[in-house]
């Protein structure tokens, strides 16, 4: 009987266990990222590089946060369609959609937009990303 | 409570085991000195690394040694599977390093005598231990193939040994070093052909030409170019293209990617058939500008035969470079 009391309370104990092990204190988004409590919400540095990952810009690229647009101009002869951009952005942001590989970025006249995504997750801005030719 | 009695002698009887178990596993063995090698022995390694590609050189190291009481080296052999081609030997000489790190080499035998598939040295000096080296030229026949090597030695005593190396896969790669180009004169690059035409020369082999060299001071960022002659002439600025020069080639610039066998420098990098039967060059431009040295690219014809890899060594301001080319046919 008291065998029994014992095997009881120790399936009790692990089951809590578990649930507990389970439970979450701090809240991460679906990508199992820090949501915290920052509002910035901003791309700061915009890199753009070749299939030969060196850069292609000619410039320094204008980054314009009210207008949401990112201007960059591009070495003559660049290959656009093979080339990788880097996005460095406010603290705790993330970039939607991601950048996982080499982008085609090869039609001007529909500039592509990638959207920022604030550190609390609330806030949403779109950015423009501008291509032109030297 | 009989059960549990029978359960209890169980339980010790278990824990008895174990206890032997236990202590026989930290039994410790009586250290035994090993036997000395009490005849010929041998021993055998490829020094060459990265693919082995056909007219290139594979190196081995082949050790042989016997007791000092027991005689001295005769002779060593080696026999290749596929006869290797013109250049291929085996030392005659023993290198040991010296305290500055040089290998310095000892005369230990008769330059080595090619017999069909083997090589063999003749011992003229007393010793009972020797490394001999192996240059093994890949032949033309062997290309796609496997080679195996068997390495062998005979001492005085009437001792023999052999030691096997390989198969090792001969590369489907063809290579060509060091090939001069320069803007408005050997600029007309065939693939097919691994070689550099004028344009008076480039005429009659129109049709193989898949790529002009040139050099652009304006803008600053074309530099060296390899393009496609059929490509937008704004990438061909005041070329007047040979009659029948049109051939659109795929072209990918890459940075970092100094294959050992091209550039012939420290880097440890190896172009190999894999990355040839992998790469895609479907939607790589047909040009590709602002090269500078130790860039490359990566080529595939307009026929799909060919792929390659071109490796600039080195460019100069006057417009010329030296390129080397590795091909691979599909």
């Amino acid at each position: 009987m008291m065998k029994k009391y014992f095997q009881t309370a120790f399936l009790l104990l692990l089951i809590g266990l578990v649930i507990t092990a389970c439970e979450k204190d701090i809240p991460v988004d679906e990508d199992g990222l820090l949501i915290t409590d920052r509002t910035e919400c901003a791309v700061v540095n915009f890199e753009l590089l070749g299939s030969d990952f060196v850069t292609v810009r000619s410039k320094v690229p204008v980054i314009d946060t009210v207008a949401q647009t990112v201007q960059v101009e591009v070495l003559f002869g660049t290959d656009l369609k093979n080339v990788y951009p880097q996005f460095t952005l406010s603290s705790d942001c993330k970039l939607d959609p991601k950048i996982i590989g080499k982008v085609d970025l090869s039609d001007l006249a529909n500039p592509k937009v990638y959207t920022v995504i604030s550190g609390n997750r609330k806030i949403r801005k779109a950015y423009q990303l501008i291509i032109k030719y030297q | 409570m009989m059960k549990s009695i029978l359960n209890s002698g169980k339980i010790s009887v278990l824990l008895a085991i174990l206890l032997i178990l236990g202590l026989a596993s930290c039994e410790q063995k009586e250290y035994e000195i090993p036997e000395p090698v009490s005849g010929l022995s041998n021993d055998g390694i490829k020094r060459t690394l990265g693919p082995n590609i056909v007219g290139l050189p594979i190196e081995f190291a082949y050790a042989m040694a016997l007791p000092k009481s027991k005689g001295k080296l005769l002779s060593a052999k080696v026999e290749a599977s596929i006869a290797g081609a013109a250049g291929t030997y085996l030392e005659h000489r023993s290198f040991y390093t010296s305290a500055s790190g040089q290998d310095v080499p000892v005369l230990v035998g008769s330059p080595s005598v090619k017999d069909g598939n083997a090589t063999k040295v003749t011992f003229t000096v007393d010793t009972n231990a020797a490394t001999l080296r192996y240059f093994y030229v890949v032949p033309e026949e062997a290309r796609g193939k496997t080679v195996s090597f068997t390495f062998s030695a005979t001492s005085s005593d009437g001792g023999s040994v052999s030691y096997q190396l390989g198969p090792y896969t001969i590369s489907k790669m063809d290579i060509k070093r060091t090939i001069a180009v320069s803007n408005n004169n050997n600029a007309y690059i065939s693939i097919e052909d691994m070689a550099v035409y004028t344009a008076a020369t480039a005429a009659p082999v129109a049709a193989k030409i898949d790529l002009v060299y040139l050099f652009r001071t304006t803008p600053s960022t074309f530099s060296h170019a390899l393009v496609s002659p059929g490509s937008d002439p704004v990438y061909l600025p005041g070329v007047v293209l040979p009659a029948g020069v049109n051939r659109k080639s795929k072209l990918r610039k890459v940075f970092n990617l100094q294959d050992r066998n091209l550039a012939q420098l420290q880097f440890g990098i190896y172009v190999d058939d894999k990355d040839f039967q992998e790469i895609n060059l479907s939607d790589a431009p047909d040009y590709a500008i602002g090269l500078r040295a130790e860039a490359g690219v990566w080529v595939e014809t307009q026929d799909k035969k060919y792929r390659a890899y071109i490796y600039l060594n080195s460019v100069n301001a006057n417009g010329s470079a030296v390129i080397s080319i590795l091909r691979y046919t599909l």
